[in-house]
C-alpha cells in the first residue's frame, strides 16, 4: 500500500548516486533516427452502469491472466485543511473488511489464488489492483464491489493502521536521505492548492483523523460514479461485462454529487530565493522549480519533451553541463511534474563538496535559460522523441500497464482516445513549440530557488 | 482460447444461488446479500512461452524469447564476474569494471556511446551484482543490429581511460558518503559481514571508500581480461526479432570473441558457521530502527532450496507472513515485515527484515526472533504450507508474463546450473512440497540461538530495553566508527573522527 508514484523519484535520486555515471556530448557522428516504429493501439470497451461506474474492458489473450484496477477519483489534493495524509490513510482502510470480507482477508484471498494485489494513492487518485489467474476474475469483482457498497469502518481498525502509516511515513520520508525533498519543495512552491501538502500527510494530521472523517470519506468519494474499473488481460468482453453489471449493479448511486471546487494556486509573480536546513541530509542540494500547466493543456506536451531534453538520459544537458563537465555537482536531474492541476517542473543538483550551492544554482539556471534561447537542435529534439517512444512502447508490455494508460486517459483526461492518441501529439511536437513553452513557463519571475543544507551546518559553518 | 461454455453458465448459477441465499438483515448500510466467494471459472491452461537455447563455438550461450506485440528488442548479457569474484582484499573491482564498461572502448569514446544509445531513444545499462556482471541494451526493433554491436564493443573493449576512472572512482565515493547515512544500505552491508564474514560475500559490492581509493587501472584491466570471456556469459535476446535473426546477429557481433581460461572458481572456504552476534549501529536521533537477523544458509542450487523458500514464505513471504500478521497486523509496529533467502553460487542466507519506532525495537526484535525460533520448534500446519503454495504455484502465469521475466528465470537457471527444463514445471514441483519437509529443512538450516542480528536506529531510546526481553551481548558501534573490515567493525581508535 504505497502512497505515492512520485514519491520514489526521491530513492532513484538516491541510488542513481550509487551507480552514477558520467557521459558527456551527444556525438554528432550518429545521424538523427526517425521514431518509425510505431506502437500498436488499444483494443477496449468502454461502457457506463447506471449507478454511474465508468467500466473499461481490453482483452489480451496472451498469457492466462486479468488485471483487475479500481480507480477512484480522489486523492491527497481533495483532503480537507488539517487532514493532510487522510486520502492515503483511507486507501489502508480499504483493507480492513466489508460486509461479506474480513479485514485483511482481501488480499490473503487474492494470494491465496496466486494473485498478486496493492493500492497506491497519489495527489489526484487512489488505485486498488490486482491481477490474477485468468479464472479468478470473478472473485476479484466481488471483492471490489463489496468493499465499495460495504466497507467496515471502526474505531479500532482505525486506531491500529494510522500506526502503520506512521511508520510509513517514518520509513519512507523520516529515516530516509534525501526523503523529505518534496515535503520541503511542496511546502515552499505553493501557497493555496492542496498540491502544497505530501501524499504521506503530517504525523499531527494522521493523528488527528476521527471516525466521522472515514464515513464522510466513503460517503462522499468511494461512489460508483466518482470510479473507474478497467479489466485486461484473458477473458471475454461479454461474459465480464454480465459479472460487472451484477457484482457492481447492485451498489447504489451516489446520494449527492461529488465536489469538484479545489481552490486554485495564485499566479507567482516574483522570484524567490530560500535556504532551509534539513534532517537526514548528506549533501547540501540546489532545487530551481517553477509553475507549470496541467496534463492534457496543449502545452504539456512540448513540456515533456523539454524536460527530456533536460534530463533524459547521460548526455541531456543537465547532467553533461553540471555532472560532467562543470563538475559542480554529483549529481542532477530535471522533472515536469505534469499532472491533473497545474504542478511544477523542477531541477535538482546535489553540489560537489568542492562547490558552493550559489555556483550550482547558476549553472542550473543558466541551462534552463539556454532552453528559452534558441530551440533544440533537430538532433536533440529527435532523441528525445525516440526516448519518448521508447517509454511508451515498453510501459505498454504488462497488462498491468496497460490499464493503467487506459484508466489514466479516462480518470485524468476524461477521454479514453487519448490513450492512443497522444502519440501523434508527441511526435508533432516542434523545436519552436519547446522553445516558446520554455519562454512560457521558465520565467525569471516566477522561479524558486531552494537551497537544501544538512541540519546544523549553518550553524557550524560548513 | 475460449472459455468452454459450460463454466459459463455455471458461473452464472453461482451467481443466482449466492442471491438467493442473501440476507438482507445481515446487511449494513445498504441492502447487501451475505454470501461466500464465488467459485472460479474454468482453469485455463498455461503454455510456457517458447524460448531457445544454443551455444557459439566461443563458448558464448545464446538464450532467444521471442515476444511481437511491441516492436522492441532487449539484449541482456550476464557473465561469472559479480562482487564474489573480487580479488582478496579489493571490495568493489568487479563493480568499478562494471560502471567503466560503457565509459568508453578502444574506439568509442563515452560521450559517443552516450550519444548513440540516447539519439535512438534506447537504453544502456551496465552493473554488477554478487554473482554476475550485466549489460543490457534495450531498442527499438530497426535498431537491433546497432544494440548487438554496442553491446559487443562495451563488453570486449573498454578503454578504462585515466580520466574516467578517476570520475567514477569519485562518483563512487561520493555514492558511499549518501549510502552511510542511508540505515537501510548500513543494515544490509553490516549484516552481511555478520554472516559471511571476510568472505566476498560479506564485503560491499560497491567498496569501502578505502578500497576504491586504492584500486589501480592494472586491478580493473586484469580482472576484465580475467573474467569478461564469452565462455564465461549468456546473452539472451528478447522481443521483436526472430530466433534466426536472434542467432545470426549474435553470431556476427560476438562470433569473433576469443574465448580464454575459464576463471578460477569461487570457493566457500572462509565462510563462517552461523554464529550469534547482535550488533547495534548508533544512529542518534533516528525515528525508526532497521532490524534485521538471519543467518548462513544454502546456496541456489542445493536440493533442499525450494523447500527451504516455501519455509522461508510461511515466516515473511507472500502467501504467507507470520512476521507481517504478527508485527503488523496485530501489533501496528510497522509498515512492513518480510524474510526472504538470498539463494547464490555457493552459498546463501535467509534474513528476516522490518522498520519499526525507536522506542518500539526491542519489542520488534523479540517477536522476529520468536517466530524464527517457531518456525524450527513447531511443525508448519497444513492450510498454512497450501496457502503458500497456493500462492506460489498459482501465481506461476504471472511470473511468465512478459518476455523479459522468461528470459531471467532461463538466465537464472543457466548462471545457477539448474536444470532449465525444469521451469515450467515450477507448479509441480512447489505443490510436491509436504509439512515434513518443511519440518525437515527447518530443522537442518535454522539455527536460531545462532542469529546474525543487526539494528540501526537510536541507541538511546532502545538499548536499555534489550536485556528486558532476553537481549544480552550486545556490541554497540557509533555510525560514525563503523569499519566493515575490521574484524570488530569499528576503525582502530587513532582513525576514528
Amino acid at each position: 500500500m504505497r502512497s505515492t508514484h512520485r514519491a520514489s523519484r526521491c530513492a532513484a535520486f538516491r541510488r542513481g548516486l550509487l551507480i552514477a555515471v558520467v557521459f558527456g556530448l551527444a556525438s554528432a557522428a550518429v545521424a538523427p533516427v526517425d521514431a518509425a516504429v510505431r506502437p500498436p493501439k488499444f483494443d477496449y470497451r468502454i461502457t457506463t452502469l447506471d449507478n454511474g461506474l465508468t467500466v473499461i474492458l481490453s482483452e489480451d489473450h496472451s498469457t492466462p491472466i486479468v488485471n483487475v484496477q479500481m480507480w477512484y477519483h480522489v486523492g491527497s489534493k481533495n483532503e480537507p485543511a488539517g487532514r493532510t495524509g487522510f486520502a492515503h490513510l483511507f486507501e489502508h482502510l480499504m483493507f480492513k473488511g466489508s460486509h461479506n470480507v474480513r479485514s485483511d482477508e482481501h488480499l490473503s484471498m487474492i494470494s491465496s489464488v496466486g494473485g498478486e494485489g496493492n493500492a497506491y494513492t497519489t495527489e489526484d487518485v487512489t488505485v486498488f489492483f490486482q491481477t490474477v489467474p485468468a479464472q479468478y476474475l470473478p472473485l476479484v469483482l466481488w471483492l471490489e464491489a463489496d468493499r465499495m457498497a460495504t466497507l467496515r469502518i471502526s474505531q479500532r481498525t482505525l486506531d491500529s493502521e494510522r500506526e502503520v502509516v506512521k511508520e510509513e511515513r517514518r520509513w519512507r520520508y523520516e529515516n530516509e536521505p534525501f526523503g523529505l525533498l518534496s515535503e520541503i519543495l511542496y511546502d515552499e512552491a505553493f501557497t493555496t492548492h492542496p498540491y502544497k501538502h505530501q501524499t504521506i500527510g503530517s504525523m499531527e494530521d494522521i493523528e488527528a483523523a476521527s471516525i466521522e472523517d472515514v464515513q464522510d470519506f466513503f460517503d462522499t468519494y468511494y461512489v460508483p460514479e466518482n470510479a473507474t474499473l478497467t479489466i485486461v488481460g484473458d477473458f471475454e468482453s461479454d461474459y465480464a461485462l454480465q459479472m460487472v453489471e451484477h457484482y457492481f449493479g447492485r451498489v447504489p448511486k451516489a446520494k449527492k454529487p461529488v465536489p469538484r471546487n479545489l481552490p486554485r494556486e495564485p499566479e507567482v509573480t516574483e522570484s524567490r530565493r530560500l535556504t532551509v536546513e534539513a534532517d537526514n541530509w548528506p549533501l547540501p542540494a540546489v532545487v530551481v522549480a517553477h509553475p507549470i500547466t496541467y496534463d492534457g493543456h496543449p502545452d504539456a506536451y512540448p513540456l515533456h519533451i523539454l524536460s527530456k531534453i533536460l534530463s533524459d538520459g547521460q548526455s541531456a544537458r543537465i547532467h553533461r553541463s553540471l555532472v560532467y563537465e562543470q563538475q559542480v555537482a554529483v549529481s542532477a536531474f530535471g522533472q515536469g511534474v505534469i499532472i491533473e492541476d497545474p504542478n511544477l517542473f523542477y531541477a535538482v543538483a546535489l553540489v560537489q563538496p568542492s562547490r558552493t550551492p550559489e555556483q550550482v544554482a547558476a549553472a542550473l539556471i543558466a541551462e534552463l535559460d539556454r532552453a528559452k534561447a534558441a530551440p533544440p537542435a533537430d538532433g536533440e529534439l529527435q532523441r528525445a522523441k525516440n526516448q519518448f517512444a521508447r517509454d511508451y512502447v515498453i510501459g505498454r508490455i504488462s497488462i498491468e500497464q496497460k490499464g493503467m494508460h487506459l484508466a489514466h486517459a479516462q480518470v485524468i483526461h476524461d477521454d479514453i482516445t487519448t490513450a492512443d492518441a497522444e502519440f501523434d501529439i508527441f511526435m508533432n511536437v516542434s523545436r519552436e513549440d519547446v522553445q516558446r513553452v520554455a519562454q512560457t513557463y521558465l520565467r525569471d519571475d516566477n522561479r524558486l530557488v531552494l537551497t537544501i543544507l544538512p541540519r546544523g551546518s549553518r550553524r557550524t559553518g560548513q | 482460447m475460449q472459455t468452454p461454455r459450460v463454466s459459463r453458465i455455471g458461473a452464472l448459477a453461482a451467481l443466482v444461488t449466492g442471491l438467493a441465499v442473501a440476507s438482507p438483515a445481515a446487511a449494513q448500510r445498504v441492502d447487501w446479500p451475505s454470501e461466500q466467494p464465488p467459485p472460479p471459472l474454468l482453469r485455463r491452461h498455461v503454455d510456457f512461452p517458447e524460448y531457445q537455447i544454443r551455444s557459439l563455438d566461443n563458448g558464448l550461450q545464446v538464450v532467444y524469447v521471442g515476444h511481437h506485440e511491441q516492436p522492441a528488442v532487449n539484449v541482456r548479457m550476464i557473465l561469472r564476474a559479480g562482487a564474489a569474484t573480487d580479488p582478496p582484499g579489493q571490495p568493489g573491482v568487479a563493480s568499478l569494471v562494471g560502471q567503466l564498461l560503457d565509459q568508453g572502448t578502444t574506439t568509442r569514446s563515452a560521450q559517443e556511446i552516450a550519444g548513440a544509445i540516447d539519439s535512438i531513444g534506447g537504453a544502456l545499462s551496465v552493473g554488477t551484482a554478487r554473482d554476475l556482471g550485466f549489460i543490457d541494451v534495450l531498442v527499438m526493433k530497426d535498431s537491433f543490429d546497432f544494440a548487438l554491436d554496442l553491446l559487443a564493443d562495451v563488453a570486449r573493449r573498454p578503454a578504462f581511460a585515466p580520466a574516467e576512472i578517476e570520475r567514477q572512482r569519485n562518483q563512487v565515493l561520493s555514492g558511499l558518503q549518501v549510502s552511510y547515512d542511508d540505515p537501510a544500505y548500513v543494515a544490509s552491508v553490516v549484516f552481511n559481514r555478520l554472516v559471511y564474514g571476510f568472505h566476498p560475500y560479506g564485503l560491499p559490492q560497491a567498496g569501502t571508500p578505502r578500497s576504491i581509493r586504492t584500486i589501480t587501472r592494472g586491478d580493473l584491466v586484469a580482472f576484465h581480461r580475467t573474467h569478461y570471456l564469452p565462455n564465461n556469459a549468456v546473452l539472451a535476446v528478447v522481443g521483436d526479432v526472430t530466433a534466426e535473426e536472434a542467432f545470426a546477429g549474435v553470431e556476427r557481433a560476438l562470433g569473433d570473441w576469443r574465448p580464454g581460461p575459464p576463471p578460477p572458481a569461487v570457493t566457500a572456504d572462509n565462510i563462517p558457521r552461523p554464529t550469534r552476534r547482535l550488533v547495534v549501529i548508533n544512529r542518534p536521533g533516528a525515528v525508526q530502527t532497521v532490524i534485521h537477523a538471519g543467518h548462513v544458509a544454502l546456496p541456489r542450487a542445493h536440493p533442499d532450496f525450494m523447500a527451504f523458500d516455501v519455509a522461508i514464505k510461511i515466516l515473511g513471504g507472500e502467501g504467507g507472513n507470520r512476521l507481517g500478521s504478527v508485527l503488523r497486523t496485530a501489533r501496528s509496529l510497522t509498515y512492513a515485515a518480510s524474510a526472504d533467502i538470498a539463494g547464490r553460487q555457493i552459498a546463501g542466507d535467509f534474513m528476516a527484515k522490518t522498520d519499526t519506532r525507536s522506542a518500539a525495537t526491542a519489542e520488534a526484535l523479540r517477536l522476529t526472533v520468536d517466530e524464527i525460533a517457531r518456525l524450527r520448534r513447531e511443525r508448519v500446519r497444513e492450510r498454512e504450507l497450501r496457502s503458500a503454495q497456493d500462492y506460489l504455484a498459482g501465481s506461476f502465469p504471472i511470473t511468465i508474463e512478459t518476455p523479459n521475466a522468461i528470459a531471467a528465470q532461463v538466465l537464472e537457471a543457466i548462471l545457477y546450473g539448474l536444470d532449465v527444463d525444469e521451469i515450467e514445471y515450477f507448479p509441480e514441483r512447489i505443490n510436491a512440497v509436504n509439512v515434513r519437509d518443511i519440518e525437515r529443512v527447518a530443522q537442518a538450516w535454522l539455527r536460531p540461538a545462532n542469529l546474525s542480528m543487526v539494528l540501526v536506529g537510536d541507541a538511546s531510546v532502545f538499548l536499555r530495553d534489550l536485556p528486558g526481553v532476553g537481549f544480552d551481548r550486545i556490541e554497540v558501534i557509533p555510525l560514525s566508527e563503523l569499519d566493515l573490515t575490521a574484524a570488530d567493525l569499528r576503525r582502530p581508535s587513532r582513525f576514528r573522527r
